[in-house]
């Protein structure tokens, strides 16, 4: 028998492992967005992370996967979890999403 | 030729992560305990997926791609590079982290609860979006080699 929730929807969580990584998900892609424009823009910060690994795109990857990952497990670990209706974690996800891509894609139109 | 083929298997491993996302959006439209494994381990062959990509693709990327950018910047079609790959380039990593997203949100209680059902849906829907976006990128890079080389004199 399959039993689907259905008492308040509008108020229910996808889960706190799920939060918390969607959470970190949305802060690490405007992060890394912001990050195509420093470097874009600045000469030394662009050379500082070629230091780092030998090419400047593969050092963005690695910081990118790395503060998604702590902050994920960070999130998650939090005393009672993070409080997010589910629908708040999608709008927060895809938002970020949208303004992410818009961000990189308008620097370089 | 091996170099041809780290290039081919770009997409290649793209486009069989988003049918794995589309596979992950369909059965979770009809979630049940009885293929909640299947969205599981789907959503997890996805992230798996897109990580090759990312791999294999960013493999050429730093080590080839130099020699293309080089004829695209010569051609008429310049801005395959200065807009397509460098936009194509950074979106690419938020598509990985996605990806890797839609690989945890899969293991929740997807077949009892709509929040973590519709969030399921919601990520799978975007890698599918921003896969084909990454797809599109790529042939409009390709094409900005193409068009280089037509237009050398011979």
């Amino acid at each position: 028998m399959v039993t689907i929730q259905t008492a308040d929807d509008a108020t229910e969580s996808a889960g706190a492992t799920a939060t918390a990584f969607g959470i970190s998900y949305a802060i690490t892609s405007i992060l890394s967005a912001l990050l195509v424009i420093w470097k874009e823009s600045s000469e030394s910060v662009h050379n500082a992370l070629t230091a780092i690994t030998g090419h400047h795109w593969v050092t963005h990857g690695v910081l990118d996967v790395i503060i998604f990952v702590v902050l994920g497990l960070v999130l998650s670990r939090m005393g009672g979890g993070i409080r997010m209706t589910g629908n708040g974690l999608i709008a927060t996800v895809v938002g970020a999403t949208i303004i992410s891509g818009l961000i990189i894609a308008g620097y370089f139109l | 030729m091996s170099n041809e083929i780290i290039l081919m298997l770009h997409p290649t491993f793209g486009v069989l992560a988003i049918i794995a996302s589309v596979w992950v959006f369909v059965e979770t439209l009809n979630a049940r305990e009885v293929n909640v494994g299947r969205i599981r381990n789907v959503g997890v062959l996805a992230a798996v997926l897109m990580w090759l990509a990312y791999i294999v693709g960013g493999y050429w990327y730093v080590v080839f791609y130099g020699a293309d950018k080089a004829i695209i910047n010569a051609g008429p079609w310049p801005f395959a590079h200065s807009f397509f790959m460098e936009t194509k380039e950074h979106v690419f990593l938020m598509l990985l982290l996605l990806t890797t997203f839609l690989a945890i949100a899969v293991q929740g209680e997807v077949a009892k609860v709509k929040a973590a059902r519709d969030l399921v849906l919601w990520v799978s829907g975007l890698v599918v979006l921003m896969g084909l976006a990454m797809e599109g990128a790529g042939a409009f890079i390709s094409m900005g080699v193409k068009v280089a080389l037509l237009a050398k004199p011979v």
